[in-house]
């Protein structure tokens, strides 16, 4: 037993001694991180006023950059799609030669908060909104509303009527990074056929939307001659993990907003509090007891909701829009099902759905010429001509063609395609799929595209316009100390205090006693720090 | 013969040289070990400098600034953090015992089959669920569970008339069902796996042994009471206290199979911080995640040390290690 | 009595063994049944609706998994190799009680399998090693597993402590001993242990998508869990729902354990008779 402490004594005492002795090599890993980001915040002070002083001598002199180095996730080709020939085809375009890093798409932002810490940094890399603000607010991005102000990409944005999403990842009114799509969200789709079988018109209010899923509850809506087999709607959790949270139940929540928001007087409100959050609670309960809700929704996942709706389970499915509706098509149609979709206008109780906000490409504070890379790597991207398409569809006779062929000869998807018809290629991945997009969806692009072919198939057309025509961006809630605090357990007590309610284990007014008793105080300090700010 | 020698060494005062010649009599042994040794300290020991975050604000970016104990008095007054925590010991402990058992008791049985075919196939079959994602798993069992028509457990409840059909049971969205339905799953997808080691413990049993305690008119269950069991004990022991030390890890299995209705019972300490993290819109701050790391450590440490202890006693004085 | 017992055991036995593997079944035949079924349900189905390979071919058509499927091949075989070498050199050596520093040795294992030095230090310490972005490692990197090597040590013990004092009377080095005495004496082990670490090795994507950023380098679990998670991300397969691809993918997973293990078991079946070696 002693010889056992003694031994452990020698080891915890050789770790500290370690720790000594390689301290040289630990802090020099850190020094060397820290040097960098200490260049790096040194960096953005010398680059700008050298800015300055170019853009009062020669404001378009600006230098273009040999080589880049960029960080990207899967939403750029991956090397077994196409990436070399994607990313040859550019450097010919921009003229810049560039390296790309493209880590795993489950473990993009794990890569990137290693590497930052490693100290050796990209110069460009792409950020979800999260990280966006939080790397922005210490310094590792550089600052990119001067060059973008007086840049002709401004121009294109504004006049493709995109300056709201630019607006939308403002922080304090700075620009870090540079959105290439806008972030799209979700709308409502609806069997026609089950419609049809229930005698329907789409519903345009709340009224007609609940009569709609009783209807498909309690009727014969799949016409498998058994009445009450099938829910009205169901979605994976009865609150969504991201913003915007009310996603996949928009219908019912309506106005409510579960989380922070600016209100029309420009001040932080937490929605929870408010009664239109308890009038959506009180919906969804009634909805659930009457059983139109699915009664699993608590414990779906989204792919279980899609195996639902393809099996005719339930009716009503709130989901993205763009390219998903084609594919909850094709999937419908390969259970014999009946794939024709109506893309939901919001109800009139709705009014918009809610666009996400998009993801942002980022420049590094420690890039040495970022005034180049924003004007020959950033604002080429969307120049609305040959870069931009090939932004969009990929690199010709790899990713899409307008040569005479038969794709997928032989099989039940065959597609002819005549001479000089622009057609996407066979996805080098995916066996019998072609590929949608490059890394912008046409669908979603923020500056006009030249020629644009929008090879893009029409339910997918649709719905995607129906949502660009009825959609709002969502806000970007800004980190502060308090929400980083108190956020977590805030979140979860309302996430629980939501599904207590929505199934009829608590009344809103029990619900809402321990909200008080316990997230009231967290709510009110989060509101009054993001109000102080 | 052991005691003989500790005498032995205890009496020899010159005990410098002693040592010594013990040392070169096991120069092959150190040789041997050195290979493990560089192992352990490159990717362990020297990683392991990064504890000291533990007492930093370090985001990975800025230069780590010491603050103290600043992360341990966050994480201690956190609002719901001791029901994480004893949620945590509770349902890795009992799951760590419950799949044990499972996996001694199904070894055991498995062993008296005596049709290799049959034996192979059975042993095959109850190994496979390891090898499904825990994602995956959540899925299939969410379905399975069901309250519906659709869940295959619900359904036969009813059908044998132990549940009406508006009374079924939400296995997984129900507090009070929730850590019964997780046990269950989980014995369902390691078991099989844990009786792999089990099995190789058993083909060690040297066969005379069973043939003397036939002869010594040993039946069945004999010889699996005074043979098979006792064999086990020290891998049982081993697999038991190893795992103490990871106790607090518990994470995948609990993230994907709770939801909102029932945090209460299933929110453990990884997914309290992840959710902490995840919902609070800012990067995540490496010194704290390390603090959290460093208590669980310390938590692992103390379990193992004194489960370890306790194994001495039926271990005749050695640890498990 | 006795006798009776003896006839009615085995039958009850492998009775209740049936029923066991039944219900372990039930939830994988979903599995099964979906990736077989051209038509996607979210239900229990006792059979496909539809039964077809789409699903299958589907996965093993898809070109760009061979190249992920020699990296498997490489780093399990390689690493288990490696593995299993440092797990029986680290439990050879804790096995002789009487070694000077042998207890060190052990605490200073056991330490690394409770404290650890988080993801950013590892990362650095990976990095200044010039190992990130290579298949050094993820090979090395796991190699050493302080549970597995406990496990070993364990099944060291159960060798007759006579069988080494004769060995060391007939002059046999450690490493001669070990060679002739050990291993011969430790397939049960060695096949176990081997196993826990090939599928260490074979089912490893954390280390992989942490490391490594080169896609070449990525194995054919990385792959495969693209298919099975990758599920946001649009996808109208030709002769095959979403569904049934991720089924059949979730089934190929599995499969090459269902094919080793019955090979393995030969080891574990048999009992060693140490009386045999013995003599």
């Amino acid at each position: 037993m002693k010889k056992k402490v003694v031994s452990l004594l020698l080891v915890a005492a050789m770790v500290t001694s370690m720790g000594c002795g390689s301290k040289d090599s630990g802090s020099a890993n850190a020094d060397s991180g820290n040097a960098n980001a200490g260049a790096g915040s040194e960096t953005p002070a010398t680059e700008s006023s050298e800015a300055g002083g170019d853009a009062a001598e020669a404001p378009s002199d600006v230098e273009k950059p040999e080589e880049i180095t960029i960080m990207v996730d899967g939403t750029v080709f991956t090397q077994e799609n196409g990436q070399a020939e994607f990313i040859a085809k550019l450097e010919e375009l921009t003229g810049i030669k560039i390296n790309v890093t493209q880590p795993d798409h489950d473990a993009y932002y794990d890569v990137v908060g290693q590497t930052i810490a490693s100290g050796e940094w990209p110069d460009v890399m792409i950020l979800s909104s999260t990280y966006y603000s939080g790397y922005a607010s210490e310094g590792v991005l550089w600052d990119m509303t001067e060059a973008y102000e007086n840049s002709d990409l401004k121009a294109r944005q504004d006049a493709y009527g995109s300056t709201s999403v630019i607006d939308g990842v403002r922080l304090d009114g700075k620009l870090y990074g540079m959105p290439a799509t806008r972030g799209n969200g979700c709308v409502t789709y609806v069997k026609q056929a089950w419609l049809d079988a229930c005698g329907l018109q789409a519903p345009t209010n709340y009224e007609e939307y609940l009569a709609m899923l009783e209807a498909f509850t309690t009727g014969d809506p799949d016409g498998d001659g058994t009445n009450g087999n099938t829910y009205g709607v169901s979605a994976a959790g009865f609150v969504g993990t991201e913003a915007p949270y009310i996603n996949y139940l928009p219908e019912f929540y309506q106005d409510a907003n579960p989380s922070f928001y600016l209100a029309d007087d420009g001040t932080w409100k937490d929605g929870f509090t408010e009664d239109s959050m308890k009038a959506a609670l009180t919906r969804m309960n009634e909805a659930y007891k009457a059983g139109v809700i699915d009664p699993t929704t608590l414990t779906n996942g989204t792919a279980d909701c899609r195996n639902k709706f393809y099996d005719d389970s339930f009716g009503v499915f709130t989901y993205w829009a763009g390219t998903w509706a084609t594919n909850l098509k094709t999937n419908l149609e390969k259970n014999d099902l009946n794939g024709e979709l109506v893309a939901l206008a919001p109800i009139a109780e709705v009014g918009t759905y809610l666009d996400r906000i998009p993801p942002v490409w980022c420049i590094t504070s420690t890039c040495e010429n970022p005034e180049g890379v924003f004007k020959y790597f950033i604002e080429t991207m969307q120049d609305g001509g040959d870069t931009q398409f090939l932004w969009t569809y990929g690199v010709e006779g790899v990713h899409w063609s307008t040569a005479g062929e038969t794709l997928f000869a032989g099989t039940e998807n065959e597609k002819v395609y005549e001479e000089g018809t622009f057609h996407m290629l066979e996805n080098k991945e995916s066996e019998g799929t072609q590929y949608t997009k490059a890394h912008i969806d046409p669908m979603l692009a923020l500056v006009e595209l030249a020629d644009d072919p929008l090879a893009v198939e029409p339910e997918a057309k649709a719905s995607a316009e129906l949502f660009n025509a009825n959609c709002v961006t969502a806000d970007l809630v800004p980190s502060t100390d308090a929400m980083t605090e108190f956020n977590g357990d805030l979140t979860t007590l309302k996430n629980t205090l939501i599904a207590n309610v929505v199934m009829g284990e608590k009344t809103i007014e029990e619900a809402y006693a321990q909200f008080e008793a316990e997230g009231a105080q967290w709510s009110q300090s989060i509101v009054d720090s993001l109000n102080a700010q | 013969m052991k005691n003989n020698k500790n005498q032995s060494a205890v009496s020899n005062n010159g005990s410098r040289s002693r040592l010594a010649a013990k040392i070169y009599k096991y120069r092959g042994f150190y040789l041997m070990f050195l290979p493990v040794f560089i192992f352990a300290v490159i990717f362990f020991y020297l990683p392991m400098l990064g504890i000291r975050f533990a007492f930093t604000d370090y985001n990975g970016i800025k230069e780590a600034t010491f603050v103290g104990l600043k992360h341990f008095q966050k994480m201690f007054s956190m609002p719901n953090f001791w029901s994480a925590f004893t949620n945590t010991l509770v349902i890795s402990v009992v799951k760590l015992f419950l799949t044990t058992a499972a996996a001694v008791v199904v070894s055991i049985f498995l062993n008296e089959i005596i049709n290799i075919h049959f034996k192979k196939v059975v042993q095959t079959i109850i190994y496979l669920p390891h090898f499904m994602s825990w994602v995956v798993t959540a899925s299939v069992f969410s379905l399975i569970m069901a309250p519906t028509a659709q869940g295959l457990v619900n359904t036969f409840l009813v059908n044998t008339g132990v549940l009406t059909s508006d009374s079924m049971i939400y296995f997984l969205g129900d507090s009070k069902w929730w850590r019964f339905t997780y046990y269950l799953i989980n014995i369902w997808k390691e078991t099989g796996w844990q009786t792999v080691i089990f099995m190789a413990t058993l083909a060690g049993i040297n066969t005379e042994l069973y043939e003397a305690a036939a002869i010594d008119g040993a039946g069945r269950w004999g010889k699996m009471r005074y043979i098979t069991f006792p064999a086990l004990q020290n891998t049982i022991l081993t697999v038991i206290i190893l795992n103490l030390a990871k106790v607090m890890n518990l994470f995948e299995s609990a993230f994907v199979l709770q939801n909102d209705a029932v945090l209460d019972v299933s929110n453990v300490l990884e997914t309290y911080i992840y959710y902490q993290t995840f919902n609070s819109g800012a990067i995540p701050n490496y010194g704290y995640t390390t603090a959290v790391g460093l208590f669980k450590s310390l938590v692992g440490c103390v379990l193992v040390l004194i489960c370890n202890n306790l194994s001495k006693k039926i271990r005749e004085g050695r640890g498990i290690v | 009595m006795k006798k009776k017992k003896i006839e009615i055991f085995p039958i009850v036995n492998g009775l209740i063994f049936i029923i066991v593997s039944l219900i372990i079944i039930v939830p994988m035949w979903k599995v099964i049944v979906d990736s077989f079924d051209l038509k996607s349900a979210y239900g229990m189905k006792l059979w496909p609706e539809q039964i077809g390979l789409a699903g299958y071919t589907s996965v093993f058509r898809n070109p760009t998994l061979y190249h992920p499927l020699i990296i498997s091949f490489v780093t399990t075989i390689a690493g288990t190799f490696l593995a299993l070498t440092l797990s029986t050199f680290g439990a050879y050596v804790l096995i002789q009680w009487e070694m000077p520093g042998r207890n060190f040795f052990a605490n200073m294992l056991l330490f690394t399998m409770i404290f650890q030095g988080g993801m950013i230090p590892t990362y650095l310490v990976l990095k200044s090693l010039h190992l990130t972005n290579t298949i050094w490692v993820v090979i090395l990197f796991p190699a050493l597993n302080v549970y597995n090597l406990v496990l070993m040590r364990n099944f060291f013990e159960g060798i007759p402590v006579s069988l080494f004092e004769s060995a060391t009377l007939d002059g046999c080095s450690p490493m001669q001993t070990f060679i002739r005495i050990v291993l011969p004496m430790s397939k049960a082990a060695l096949a176990s242990i081997g196993l826990m670490f090939a599928v260490t090795y074979w089912n490893d994507y954390t280390h992989y998508k942490l490391y490594i950023t080169d896609s070449n380098l990525y194995n054919f679990q990385m792959k495969l869990r693209s298919i099975i998670m990758g599920s946001d991300l649009p996808q109208a397969n030709n002769g095959a729902t979403e569904n049934t691809v991720k089924n059949a993918a979730i089934i190929v997973v599995i499969i090459p354990f269902m094919i080793a293990y019955p090979f393995l078991q030969k080891y574990f079946v048999k009992g060693v008779n140490i009386g045999a070696v013995k003599e």
